[in-house]
């Protein structure tokens, strides 16, 4: 579904993405974490194309990511991104925020598009929240309705860039809750976090960065009680003292 | 005497309201195609990926940069021997636009910048092209930072368009001139003139100020 193949990037002199090879099957949920600065924003934000690669290739769904022959608004509906700072539209209701995509992108009818809005944001638990604008929304409100707009075109995949990191802890469980009922209905999910315990819970599989490299992947439970390297085990009782 | 001056100067009041016109047109029309190109410009150059963001900015530091009566003169007197040959009044507008299209470039690119990045990424994610991006969610969140200065500075271009007098355009300035060589109580006459400028400027200057206060909130 999703595949990295030699991947290389450079921020001027500083190799964020280090020779990259990666794999991620249909519905597979891939957690990604590591140390800051090692490069998972950068790894998942090369997916849909927020960013350039210097070399290598990235192929999601058959489409070579970084050609430019590839249609890239195609490539970009079928994978809904949620960011650490949520980044709603604040001119604009929850609703709107969601139908903007469907509408313009798809074009698809008005009243068609807030039918399907109005289902993302039940599935978030806001259907309440319809016209509410994002100001008067809570950090995890907010958060859900980011989820919502990723979801508004039925992607197959979504990409979660530290979705709980901007929020008071009070409101994690409730962003977590419903990225945990993401996994469970087969959506592939990359999802560059440090919660351990969603990981535990639903992830396939958790891979490791540092310097640009991937260090260690495993399953959740060998990853997080035997980790094979120094560095992730270093990384791992690091979280746990938080 | 005074009241003998106050007298022919009501007698010549009809020509004030003719060069107020005159005024009111090329304000109103240029500063609808200064908005119109401004915006264009400031969009393509708050964007970085088109690569004559960079001719911009030299058109904008060149306009902004010299005097508008030397941009008036070179429109007027040199583009003819370019082979662009234009009468007073047109040439005026085109001069108008020139300068006015560059201060609105920098405060519509400014308003721009000021967007976080984030939600040019966000639109981009989530399919939306570059014009959506701008047309949908940029520009809709930068005109409250944009709106203040620039009829803000549609004052200022108002009073700027006093020197397109120098061309011969009779726009209210050159009333005040002509007037005054056959009225000599320059105090009276250009009192009034200034009394006319101001009764279009002050009303933008109270809405600046409304929408300062408004956008603040
Ligand atoms: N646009 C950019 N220009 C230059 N350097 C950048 C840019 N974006 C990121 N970097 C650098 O690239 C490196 C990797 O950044 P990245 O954001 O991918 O790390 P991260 O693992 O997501 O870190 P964090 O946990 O802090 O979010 C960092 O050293 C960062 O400073
Ligand atoms: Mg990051």
């Amino acid at each position: 579904m999703i595949e990295f193949k030699g991947v290389n990037k450079w921020f001027g002199k500083l190799h964020v993405l280090n020779h990259i090879d990666l794999k991620v099957q249909k519905g597979e949920v891939l957690v990604v974490c590591g140390p800051s600065g090692s490069g998972k924003s950068t790894l998942i934000r090369c997916i849909n194309k927020l960013e350039p690669i210097q070399k290598g290739e990235i192929i999601v769904n058959g489409m070579s990511v970084h050609d430019s022959a590839t249609n890239l608004t195609k490539l970009r509906t079928e994978i809904g991104f949620v960011f650490q700072q949520f980044y709603l539209y604040p001119h604009m209701t929850a609703l709107q925020n969601i139908t903007l995509a469907p509408v313009n992108v798809k074009k698809i009818a008005k009243a068609e598009a807030e039918k399907i809005g109005r289902e993302k944001l039940d599935r978030v638990g806001l259907a309440e929240k319809a016209d509410a604008y994002p100001a008067q929304l809570s950090g995890g409100q907010q958060q859900r309705v980011a989820i919502a707009r990723g979801l508004a075109m039925s992607p197959e995949i979504m990409l979660f860039d530290e979705p709980t990191s901007a929020l008071d802890p009070e409101m994690i469980g409730e962003v977590l809750d419903v990225m945990v009922s993401l996994a469970s209905e087969g959506i592939t999910m990359c999802v560059v976090t440090h919660e351990m315990g969603f990981a535990k819970k639903v992830a396939d599989r958790v891979l490791f960065m540092d310097e640009g490299k991937i260090i260690e992947t495993g399953k959740p439970a060998d990853f997080f009680d035997h980790p094979q390297t120094e560095r992730a085990a270093d990384f791992i009782s690091k979280i746990l003292s938080h | 005497m005074m009241t003998f001056y106050f007298g022919r100067l009501v007698e010549m009041f009809p020509f004030f309201l003719s060069g107020l016109w005159m005024t009111t047109k090329v304000a109103f029309i240029s500063l609808i195609v200064c908005t119109l190109i401004g915006f264009v410009l400031g969009m393509l150059r708050a964007n970085d990926t088109f690569f004559f963001k960079h001719l911009i900015g030299v058109y904008v530091a060149l306009a902004r940069g010299t005097p508008f009566v030397v941009q008036i003169f070179i429109v007027f007197f040199i583009f003819p021997e370019w082979g662009l040959q234009l009468e007073p009044f047109p040439a005026a507008l085109l001069a108008m636009a020139i300068m006015g299209s560059a201060f609105i470039c920098e405060i519509v690119a400014g308003g721009i910048a000021s967007i976080p990045k984030g939600q040019w990424e966000a639109a981009a994610s989530s399919g939306l092209t570059k014009v959506q991006q701008l047309r949908f969610v940029i520009i809709p969140q930068a005109l409250k930072v944009i709106l203040p200065p620039l009829v803000g500075q549609y004052v200022l271009l108002i009073k700027d368009t006093s020197v397109v007098s120098v061309i011969g355009v009779m726009d209210l300035t050159r009333v005040g001139w002509v007037t005054v060589m056959r009225i000599p109580e320059g105090l009276m006459v250009f009192a009034l003139v200034g009394l006319l400028y101001f009764a279009i400027s002050y009303p933008l200057i109270l809405l600046s100020n409304y929408l300062e206060r408004k956008m603040a909130r």
